[in-house]
């Protein structure tokens, strides 16, 4: 029972106070007892002699539903009331219950079986009796009636004027009698209103014992025997070892991999560039430094650092920012007899400013060599062989020279002056071989490119003069004569915009074969490169500007309907049946064959005045009179590859030599200016022009300087005719 | 002042010095040096008349001041100098002017005569005094290029090549003084700038503009060769045109591929040609194949050979002679280039006596007498043309005839001092 009443106290609160009162009386009438269960200061005390009585009853096994009675105090206030249960237990229901374990009733706190026994109504609210004189009925079934007299306000007010004990009288409720609070109750109000425990014997703080401690004790904590499976190999265990260490033979775990002992760090200024400017230490900006003392901050300074008066006053009239001196150099006996320096405060207040207003920024200079800019090209004595001196001056005309012509083989030049003639040299000796007086100037002269053919077109006035100069090899010059003649008009005679007209009498002894009419003065002409079709350009603002005839057939032909524009210069393409037409502005390339416009070249200049097609055909130069030489590449673009600006004047004329990469402009202010102009085979290599070489010595006359420009078919030479008059050879 | 050690010597017997080194100021020019040379002759003979001398030094003519020279030409001043004296060559007479019609395109002379041949379609004799003998007149077009062939006191024959594509056989009787055409050599199609007679005088070669060289007999005959003439060409102007007989080539050498401009027989059976693809060829005649090729950078406007010095000279469309040796194989190796001309140099001609000196025209109007010495300046600057020279000429009896685009042809006598050709 002892033990029994034991293990029962851990299992229940420590604030509840169990009372077991075995009633050897009471164990015969099984009666249920419902005992107050008040606020005990003492019931725990008494259970120990009561329990000691009912030993033998325990003995038989079953332990007796037992009834706690207590020492009930009436008139204690219900809410604070603590109704302990009494319990019950069945020996009958547990017959197989061990004496040694405490039984316990799950349901312990929330049995209504717990009732105040004075008032048998139960947990209703009070306000149903409210309007009855009685408040409930007792255990016998009779009414609890009310007091006499309710208290109404004013009894309630003499109530708490006279009774001391007011303060500590509550109503029971379930009675309706007043209930005086002994001392202990208020006290133990008091403690619960603090918020202590009840039980004034408890200690809250009892000191802990760190049960598990971070020490290492030599008894076990419990004194339970190890198992034996802590002694013997588990089976488990060597079952999962053999899988792996068969998973390791099979390669299937990899030994794992040793850990790579690189440094986790990394070189922050390893990709520097040591010789960077802005590079480590590079920024670093000293401070500026201060002026180091002098004699005259001596404090015994020589005699010629001293001040006399008068520079003393002069010292003292002059701005402070003007000074030499910001201080008055003074003598003194001795260094003890320095006072203290009065600036010093100030100095360093300048000097802290010095350092704070230093810039700290080093300005980058950006130290660019002009020459870097200029684009790298090399050096004209590279470039070899351009012309570079005069070599011969070919005199004869009186006029200047506005045209030039060569004949394929080199030999001979044929040119045309305003002074109506064509005259014809030889290139090696700069002979007049024989002079052709024309009527009127002679705008353009042309050798036919034919090797096998010797003619010259001559642009004179209003007509074109195919002559046959009879020059250069006597069966070639018979053979073109017999061709002229060999002609037979066609049967039925053609419309045609110019009129054919066989030269006779002194014209042809004089080798004009052909003179083709125009009704408009013919600005220029030229040969297709077979040397069949020739095309001729009229001073005209129709559609009729452009004319293309056929020599042998003597049929000429206009190829377009509309004019685009004045035409300045055509050119036919010398490989493929292009033809060139320059307007003012733009270049115009039409496809003989398709008979359409193929490309429009935009010169961005203002003016055109003479082109020039490079012999391999895809490469195209322009000269206009606002002193632009424009390098068109056609395969690249419809705009000019290269603008060269340098010439002074506007430029006349553009010429292309036919083996070497050279190209020549002259111009109004009388320089020829020769450039070498490499074009490769690379599609994807631009254009190399070099301009290599200036050449001079036409003067120039009446504002105009070298009017045409043209090369040697073989010979890296130039020439150049001139507004004075001459022609001449550079080589 | 510094001075120079000096060792002077001469292969001239009758100027030799004692062979012992002189201290002399080392800015001394030439006439200083002449002078020195003067007082040592006058010490050792007493009857030495003064002599102006010139002086080499390694070979190269002094031009300037001793010290400079050397410095020019790297020698060091520390050690004895020898310097080599000869006598100074005389300035060159001027003799004759000779009035032509028109520009003179070539002149070939003999020791009697002188044959010029003009832009007039003529070519002409003269005498050594400058008296007009004899006019030839046949070419339809510019005479490029004339030549002697034969010289007899009786009759010569000469050539005559022209732009009109044919070269004429000219036999020229001296004493009825009549000139006859014997031969119209056909067959080149472009204008023939330059023949040249092998030293057998039987044949001659030809350049012309149709980049052929042909070589022809020069010997005289009675028959006609036999023409392939194309059947379109005009009769009427094949009968104008017929002036001898019609002679036809031995051979065509066919390589250059531009115009050819000046030929010559550097031995009996080989032919040097110059032409305007940059290119100097030399062909053996008897097989007709081409030796070697000699190329510059520069059209060729004329070449000479030396047989004395078996070099070539060669003048070019730039400023500069330049010296070749025809021997090496295909070589493009300038032995030495004379540079003074300002402008291109038409002609050269090596003197026949002198293995040092030649003569060159140029078309900045300047004959220049050069000697191989001496490459920056020449000896002697004969500027008496007003127009281009188009050619010189350099005779055996040391007759020196330029003639040039003024119509002129001038003669100097210039004596290539025998002393030092001894030598």
């Amino acid at each position: 029972m002892e033990r029994a009443g034991g293990s029962r106290r851990l299992s229940i609160p420590s604030t509840q106070v169990l009372e077991e009162q075995a009633q050897e009386s009471d164990d015969l009438t099984d009666s249920e007892e419902s005992l107050y269960s008040g606020l005990e200061d003492s019931g725990s005390d008494s259970s120990s002699e009561e329990e000691a009585e009912d030993q033998d009853s325990s003995d038989e096994g079953t332990l007796k539903g037992s009834s706690l009675s207590k020492k009930a105090q009436a008139g204690v206030a219900s809410q604070k009331k603590e109704r302990v249960r009494c319990q019950r237990l069945e020996a009958e229901s547990m017959p197989g219950a061990q004496q040694g374990l405490p039984r316990r009733d799950e349901y312990e706190e929330d049995s209504s079986d717990e009732e105040d026994v004075r008032n048998t109504v139960g947990n209703i609210p009070m306000e149903w009796y409210q309007d009855y004189p009685h408040v409930g009925y007792d255990l016998d079934g009779k009414r609890i009636y009310k007091p006499i007299r309710t208290k109404d306000e004013l009894d309630k007010f003499l109530d708490q004027m006279e009774n001391p004990d007011y303060w500590r009288t509550v109503q029971d409720k379930l009675t309706g009698v007043d209930v005086r609070l002994t001392d202990e109750q208020v006290e133990l109000v008091q403690r619960l209103q603090k918020g202590q425990f009840g039980d004034v014997h408890l200690n809250p703080y009892e000191p802990a014992v760190d049960f598990f401690s971070s020490q290492v004790m030599i008894h076990p904590v419990t004194n339970r025997p190890a198992d034996k499976r802590s002694f013997i190999p588990s089976l488990l265990e060597k079952e999962k070892v053999s899988k792996l260490v068969h998973a390791i033979k099979m390669g299937w775990i990899k030994p794992r991999r040793p850990k790579e002992d690189t440094p986790s760090y990394y070189d922050l200024w390893a990709q520097e560039d040591p010789n960077s400017i802005l590079g480590r230490h590079k920024m670093h900006v000293p401070a500026p430094k201060l002026r180091l003392p002098g004699h005259e901050e001596s404090y015994n300074p020589p005699p010629e650092y001293l001040l006399s008066e008068e520079e003393k006053l002069a010292w003292e009239q002059q701005e402070a920012a003007e000074r030499k001196l910001n201080f008055l150099p003074q003598q003194y006996r001795c260094l003890r007899a320095v006072p203290a320096y009065a600036r010093f405060i100030h100095e360093r207040f300048e000097r802290c400013l010095d350092l704070y207003l230093c810039p700290r920024q080093r300005k980058m200079r950006v130290n660019v060599d002009p020459e870097d800019l200029i684009p790298k090209l090399p050096k004209p004595r590279d470039l070899q062989p351009f012309p570079t001196t005069q070599a011969l001056v070919y005199r004869g005309h009186s006029g200047l020279v506005r045209c030039l012509s060569i004949s394929p083989s080199g030999q001979w030049l044929v040119s045309g002056s305003d002074d109506g003639t064509v005259r014809f040299w030889e290139v090696s000796s700069a002979r007049c071989m024989k002079t052709l007086p024309v009527e009127g100037v002679v705008k353009s002269v042309a050798w036919n490119p034919n090797p096998a053919v010797c003619l010259v077109a001559v642009a004179v006035e209003q007509s074109v003069l195919l002559v046959n100069p009879g020059l250069g090899d006597k069966l070639l010059y018979g053979a073109t004569d017999q061709l002229m003649e060999a002609y037979e008009p066609p049967e039925e005679e053609r419309l045609q915009p110019v009129t054919w007209a066989v030269a006779a009498g002194a014209e042809h002894s004089r080798g004009v074969r052909l003179i083709i009419r125009h009704g408009k003065p013919v600005k220029q002409v030229t040969w297709h490169p077979r040397g069949d079709y020739l095309a001729s350009v009229l001073a005209d603002d129709g559609h009729t500007q452009v004319l293309i005839h056929q020599a042998s057939k003597r049929w000429s032909q206009s190829p377009f309907r509309r004019s685009k524009g004045q035409v300045q210069c055509v050119l036919f393409h010398p490989l493929r049946p292009f033809f060139f037409v320059a307007t003012q502005r733009y270049v115009r390339l039409y496809n003989l064959l398709k008979q359409e416009l193929a490309k429009k070249l935009l010169t961005n200049c203002k003016w055109v005045s003479s082109m020039a097609v490079h012999p391999a055909g895809d490469n195209l130069i322009c000269g206009s009179y606002d002193s632009k030489l424009a390098w068109f590449d056609l395969d690249l673009s419809t705009k000019p590859y290269r603008v060269l600006r340098h010439h002074k004047k506007a430029l006349r004329s553009v010429a292309f030599h036919k083996h070497y990469p050279l190209c020549a402009s002259g111009s109004d202010d009388g320089s020829v200016i020769v450039c070498h102009g490499m074009v490769y085979n690379d599609l994807l290599q631009n254009p190399l022009i070099v301009p290599v070489k200036v050449l001079k010595g036409h003067a120039p006359a009446r504002d105009l300087g070298v009017l045409d420009v043209l090369f040697h078919p073989s010979q890296p030479w130039l020439f150049s005719s001139g507004a004075d008059a001459t022609i001449r050879l550079f080589a | 002042m510094a001075q120079l050690q000096a060792r002077f010597f001469t292969e001239n017997h009758k100027y030799v010095v004692d062979d012992v080194p002189f201290s002399i100021p080392a800015a001394s020019e030439i006439a200083d040096l002449s002078n020195i040379i003067n007082k040592l002759l006058q010490a050792k003979h007493e009857d030495h008349k003064y002599v102006e001398f010139d002086f080499l030094v390694k070979g190269q003519f002094l031009r300037m001041s001793l010290v400079k020279h050397m410095e020019a030409e790297n020698i060091s001043t520390e050690e004895v100098v020898e310097i080599e004296y000869v006598e100074k060559y005389t300035a060159p007479q001027p003799e004759e002017c000779m009035f032509h019609d028109d520009w003179i395109s070539s002149i070939e002379a003999t020791e009697e005569w002188i044959l010029t041949g003009s832009y007039d379609q003529t070519s002409r004799i003269w005498s050594l005094e400058g008296k007009s003998i004899m006019t030839i007149a046949g070419h339809t077009e510019v005479v490029k290029d004339v030549a002697w062939v034969k010289k007899d006191s009786l009759s010569c024959l000469l050539l005559s090549a022209s732009l009109d594509q044919t070269i004429l056989l000219w036999e020229w009787n001296v004493e009825r003084n009549k000139v006859k055409a014997l031969h119209c050599c056909r067959g080149h199609a472009g204008s023939v700038d330059s023949i040249a007679v092998d030293c057998t005088r039987t044949k001659f070669c030809s350049g012309s503009w149709d980049k052929m060289l042909k070589i022809w007999s020069a010997v005289p005959t009675d028959e006609e060769d036999e023409i392939e003439e194309a059947a379109n060409r005009p009769r009427k102007k094949q009968k104008i045109e017929q002036l001898g007989l019609t002679r036809t080539p031995i051979a065509t050498l066919s390589g250059h591929t531009e115009a050819i401009s000046s030929v010559l027989w550097s031995d009996a059976e080989e032919i040097c040609s110059a032409s305007w693809d940059h290119s100097i060829k030399i062909w053996d005649v008897e097989t007709g194949g081409l030796k070697s090729t000699l190329t510059g950078n520069k059209v060729f406007n004329s070449i000479s050979y030396s047989p004395l010095c078996r070099r070539l000279a060669s003048g070019s469309t730039d400023r500069h002679i330049r010296l070749w040796d025809p021997r090496t194989k295909d070589g493009s190796l300038v032995l030495l280039s004379l540079t003074s001309h300002t402008g291109w140099v038409t002609s050269v001609k090596w003197s026949p006596t002198h293995e040092q000196q030649l003569i060159s025209g140029s078309l900045d109007n300047v004959v220049k007498i050069w000697d191989t010495r001496s490459c920056k300046a020449p000896l002697y600057d004969l500027a008496a043309h007003e127009d281009k020279v188009l050619c010189v000429e350099w005779t055996e009896a040391g007759l020196l005839l330029s003639g040039g685009a003024d119509n002129k042809l001038y003669s100097y006598r210039y004596s290539a001092t025998t002393s030092d050709v001894g030598a």
